[in-house]
């Protein structure tokens, strides 16, 4: 195996010859080819030819462009794994099969590089999936930040899981799987470079075992796990394309102390920070116990529980208050301006 | 003498309150023969009789007319004669021009209280009595014409004797259309876990009146909406009913019973009571709360008003209020049944549901609350009561504009303090309070009120006018709407108010005034954020031409619970050391890098940031808890400093920096900083006010915006303007408060889109 000599990418990495050669050899190859040997990364071909996946297919498509590119919980290769697997689990699809495309900016130091392509293999693996195929461009100083991947998902139907936002019914339960709002804190925190607070960390990871843990569950409407504009928005997405009413309980809804207390002193709502490795799930009141139990047996659920219920209605996400009042969420404002003072 | 004839067509408040009976009794006292009748919204009259007499009785019908009717002659003219013998009242004529009134709800007149008092009365004591000069009226009203059947009283059946009197146009209560006896009328109910009392007026005021001498917290379904109640003497229950309540630290008003010859003796045990005007008010038939100075050693325990020199009280609102009132004997905390900042709740389901966690007894009655009402409340300031929230007996707010539309409109208000007003051709309606928008059951009302009042008035608003804050719930609304809509700056909107808060002076459209419109936020013309602003020039035409120093906030609306954070700001501006842990640690670290951070030039944030710099406050559990607090400890200063201030970008920039070092002199008493914050306020309005007197032509200034509901500020200001010879307005009718948006937006809108002059 070649190593690589230089410590930061230069343009020259990205120009098909030698360097780019060494920089795919010595650290995509090196960290994401399967110790098993079977359906490496081939960096030979310009196509991979997939044999062995069942019945329809799943596919999407995610961009990765973090900042900082590490941070408590995880790093920007990770979260290009969770996020792209996440998308195809609340579909109710098993994921297979990743695609890698990698932006660089001239200047990056390698080292970097090297521990995020390491923590993308990582979570990969964990999760059973595979990077088949892969590109890599670098753009120059200042043109870029950093890394950006762009990850597509290949998987299988589930066909325990029967998912859609038509299901959904009044008197159906909203559930989440764990706290809410500790990626976008901890992302916060480490970009403006704080430096306190290290008890906040990404929840960066992989929904798939919750997903799975509701096959062949009947009363399982819809599955979404709350990235951008975190919990609100997913509740915004589900009234507003249903029509339906969601009414949900402040106090129901997990949110971790630390991150409570950052977002109290930032003036932030933690229902709009976004988490990446939580699933929220609305599922008929007759299931929803039974949901609620086998999260909380997995790791990844332990903190999962009933955050509220859909009525019938006009689109509208309600959240009864702590002293019994109720208020509308507003859907995420691009820059919300100060009302009441 | 020759017999001649008239015809008068009068509008104004000439229905619902007695008019017809009492234009029959005029006609009969200077022998005047001919009819009258209802039309809508006005009243006709045929008058025959000899020229003296005519003229005897034209001068009566204005002069003597009903003191809940306020008449104006709209046309007059000779007419043929018909040789009626004798005077008549016609069965009304329902085709016309809407000319609609929508009286507001107006305590017992004097002889309906001397009715409830004489135990010969078949009311004697019935708590819904009420004729053609008192009752109810905004509150059962569902459509028009305001006849029975279109009143929450329609489930009630009047019984022979009621019936007799409501069709006899001798009665006080011809055509009273709530009119009901205990034969036949609404009752009141009284439970708690032990008791249950159905339909039993007088045993179930006597259940409420023991479960209060027992320090039990009763919701007691009023007029409007509900109150929590308890003994203001008992402390335990007060703290529980705060704990209950979410309440902390909010003062709460006190219902007194009424005793002595003006009812007042029991009022002036609590509190000074300092001029005729709020004497009047108090007793007056829309019975406000009014904030007036504690006494010393009242009969009312500290946890009401704690850290307040200021006691807001009522007298009983309605007939059934006194009696509960009255037969406890000593002053009750009568707090509204809400969730707070929401409108007050007007059903006995959601009073359950929503107040079940905090009442421990039920007063309740059956007749229907149509939509809420929550209590007037007022401050007097240079001697007059002046509005701090409409409300039940205050609103809707009528009046005449000085100018015509061409176009009804419906102005939506602002967020906070919600009213909305309706205005066509030369009238406008201001609602009672709403609420804060923020609240879902607030939306439900806001939309409610907006269709109710274009039923009620039968006028169909073809444009509407908002704040120009784009994330108002009311903003929102207004862009939903399928109709044109209009955008007014918020502190343009409270000049505009302030103009024409009184509507009949025509004058002051055209006058030049410099207007301070002072609060706690509103979204400006450059997309930052005012509220430390003083305006030139008349509505329509307002050039922003002072304003403060911009301080950089962090958190969001948070900053208004957290003053705080506008103690910090201020620190970190001047590159002070703000003291504080981790917390305030990380806030500078992102006040430094600009996240979540606004700029604001509002006086709101100078008053939080004073009494949190002296220690006064911290975080604050209700609005204006940190002016409040600032302003009640605040002693005289006699100084004349003022802020300095320069032309900067077309304006001038008036700097807070003195006012921060003068808080932060811990060699001088709190009470002394908190005088000396005033004065320097009171001290720069003044120095600005005389460099624009010098240079344009000035007819007033003006003082409005949620900060000149401070008394202190208001009186201090006023009187160094009288001092200069400088004459100024202050709002009196409409809240200066956020609560006057609605109508502000309206007159500006007005000024900028119709041709008023």
């Amino acid at each position: 195996m070649k190593t690589l000599t230089d410590t930061h990418i230069s343009l020259a990495h990205g120009n098909g010859g030698r360097y780019m050669r060494e920089l795919i050899d010595g650290v995509f190859a090196r960290y994401l080819s399967s110790s098993s040997g079977k359906a490496s990364i081939d960096t030979e071909s310009d196509a991979v030819l997939l044999d062995d996946i069942k019945g329809p297919v799943y596919t999407t498509v995610d961009g990765f462009a973090v900042h900082p590119l590490e941070f408590p919980g995880g790093n920007i290769g990770s979260l290009a794994v969770h996020g792209t697997i996440n998308d195809l689990s609340v579909a109710g699809a098993i994921p297979r099969y990743l695609t890698l495309s990698a932006i660089l900016e001239e200047g990056l130091e390698i080292e970097i590089l090297e521990r995020v392509v390491q923590s993308l293999a990582k979570a990969a693996e964990q999760s059973n999936v595979r990077v088949v195929a892969g590109d890599t461009k670098v753009v120059p100083r200042g043109h870029g930040g950093g890394i950006y991947f762009s990850v597509s998902g290949i998987g299988e139907a589930d066909p325990g899981l029967k998912l859609g936002m038509q299901h959904i019914q009044p008197g159906d339960q909203v559930i989440v799987s764990g706290t809410v709002g500790d990626h976008g804190a901890a992302v916060m925190l480490a970009r403006e470079e704080f430096g306190l607070h290290g008890e906040v960390r990404s929840d960066s990871g992989s929904v798939l075992p919750l997903a799975r843990s509701l096959s062949g569950l009947d009363g399982v409407r819809f599955m979404r796990d709350p990235t951008r504009g975190g919990l609100a928005t997913v509740a915004h997405e589900i009234a507003g394309v249903t029509g339906k009413r969601l009414n949900l309980v402040e106090k129901a809804i997990p949110v971790n102390e630390a991150v409570r207390s950052i977002c109290e002193i930032l003036g932030y709502d933690p229902l709009y920070l976004a988490c990446e490795g939580r699933c929220v799930a609305v599922v008929s009141a007759a299931v929803a116990e039974t949901v609620v139990a086998r999260w909380q047996a997995l790791d990844e659920g332990v903190g999962a529980c009933v955050i509220g219920e859909v009525e019938s209605g006009n689109g509208d996400v309600l959240l009864q208050t702590p002293i019994g009042g109720q208020r509308r969420l507003e859907a995420l404002e691009d820059d919300p301006l100060p009302r009441i003072c | 003498m020759d017999t001649v004839a008239r015809n008068f067509t009068l509008t104004g408040r000439v229905q619902g309150v007695g008019f017809r009976p009492f234009v029959y009794r005029i006609a009969h006292e200077h022998d005047v023969h001919g009819w009258v009748r209802n039309t809508v919204g006005r009243v006709e009259i045929h008058a025959e009789g000899n020229v003296e007499n005519l003229e005897a009785f034209r001068h009566a019908l204005i002069a003597e007319a009903p003191p809940l009717s306020s008449p104006l002659i709209e046309f007059e003219d000779s007419s043929e004669l018909e040789n009626k013998r004798g005077f008549y009242i016609l069965p009304s004529d329902t085709v016309g021009t809407a000319q609609i009134h929508v009286p507001a709800d107006q305590y017992l007149c004097p002889e309906c209280e001397a009715e409830l008092q004489d135990s010969h009365d078949r009311r004697f004591r019935y708590p819904f009595i009420n004729c053609t000069q008192c009752g109810p009226r905004y509150t059962i009203i569902k459509a028009m014409p305001y006849d029975r059947a279109n009143t929450s009283m329609d489930k009630f059946s009047l019984c022979e004797r009621c019936h007799a009197e409501y069709q006899s146009a001798d009665s006080r209560r011809f055509h009273a259309e709530p009119n009901a006896c205990p034969d036949c009328g609404p009752h009141l109910s009284y439970f708690d876990p032990q008791t249950m009392i159905e339909a039993d007026s007088g045993r179930a005021l006597d259940a409420a009146v023991e479960a209060l001498q027992r320090g039990r917290i009763l919701a007691v379904k009023g007029v409007g909406g509900f109150h929590l109640m308890c003994d203001a003497a008992n402390e335990v229950s007060v703290i529980r009913l705060r704990k209950n309540k979410h309440r902390p630290h909010k003062p709460l008003a006190v219902m007194v019973p009424s005793l002595g010859e003006d009812q007042l003796d029991g009022i002036r045990q609590l509190v000074e009571i300092d001029s005729q005007t709020t004497m009047e008010q108090l007793s007056g038939p829309s019975r406000p709360i009014i904030l007036l100075p504690k006494k010393a050693g009242a009969m009312t325990c500290n946890e009401i008003a704690p850290d307040l020199s200021e006691l807001g009280v009522m007298l009983p609102p309605s007939p059934m209020h006194l009696l509960l009132a009255n037969a406890f004997g000593k002053p009750l905390v009568a707090t509204s049944g809400n969730i707070s900042g929401e409108p007050v709740i007007t059903e006995e389901q959601e009073a359950e549901q929503r107040l079940g966690g905090i009442a421990e007894g039920w007063l309740v009655h059956d007749r229907a609350i149509v939509r809420p009402a929550d209590d007037t409340v007022m401050r007097v300031i240079n001697g007059r009561p002046r509005m701090i929230r409409l409300g039940r007996g205050t609103a809707p707010v009528e009046g005449i504009l000085p100018f015509h539309l061409e176009q009804p409109v419906i102005a939506v208000g602002g967020h906070m303090k919600n009213t909305v007003t309706l205005a066509w051709q030369n009238r406008f309606v201001v609602s009672p309070h709403i609420g804060e928008l923020n609240a879902v059951r607030s939306m439900d009302i806001f939309r409610q009120v907006i269709d109710d009042l274009q039923n009620l008035y039968q006028v169909e608003a073809t444009a509407i006018v908002c704040d120009l804050h784009p994330q108002y719930a009311s903003s929102r609304w207004a862009h939903e709407q399928d109709l044109p809509c209009h955008q007014v700056q918020h502190h343009r909107a409270h000049a505009s108010a302030l103009v024409l808060d009184d509507s009949t002076d025509a004058r002051a459209m055209q006058e030049i005034g410099l207007v301070f419109t002072w609060d706690g936020v509103g979204y400006g013309d450059d997309g930052r954020l005012w509220g430390g602003e003083a305006l030139l020039g008349k509505p329509g035409q307002w050039q922003r031409v002072a304003s403060f120093r911009n301080l950089r906030l962090i958190g969001g609306d948070r900053v208004a619970h957290e003053p705080w954070r506008s103690a910090a700001a201020l620190h970190w501006e001047l590159e002070e050391l703000f003291p504080g842990n981790e917390s305030e640690k990380l806030a500078y670290a992102a006040w430094q890098s600009g996240l979540n951070s606004f700029e604001s030039s509002a006086v709101g944030r100078l008053f939080d940031a004073a009494a949190a710099i002296m220690g006064l406050v911290h975080t604050t559990s209700h609005e204006g808890e940190a002016p409040m607090r600032l302003e009640a400890i605040a002693q005289y200063v006699e100084s004349a400093d003022s802020l300095p201030f320069k032309e900067e970008d077309d304006l001038l920039r008036i700097d807070w920096a003195p006012l921060f070092y003068a808080m932060k002199d811990n060699t001088h008493p709190v009470a002394y900083r908190a005088g000396y914050f005033h004065s320097l306020l009171a001290n720069t309005i003044c120095s600005i006010a005389g460099h624009f007197s010098g240079k344009e032509h000035l007819d007033y200034v003006g003082l409005t915006g949620g900060v000149f509901q401070n008394r202190k500020l208001t009186e201090l200001t006023t009187r160094l303007l009288d001092g200069a010879g400088i004459p100024y307005r202050l709002g009196e009718q409409i809240p200066v408060n956020d609560g006057g948006i609605s109508y502000g937006q309206l007159i500006e809108y007005s000024a900028i889109h119709e041709n008023i002059n």
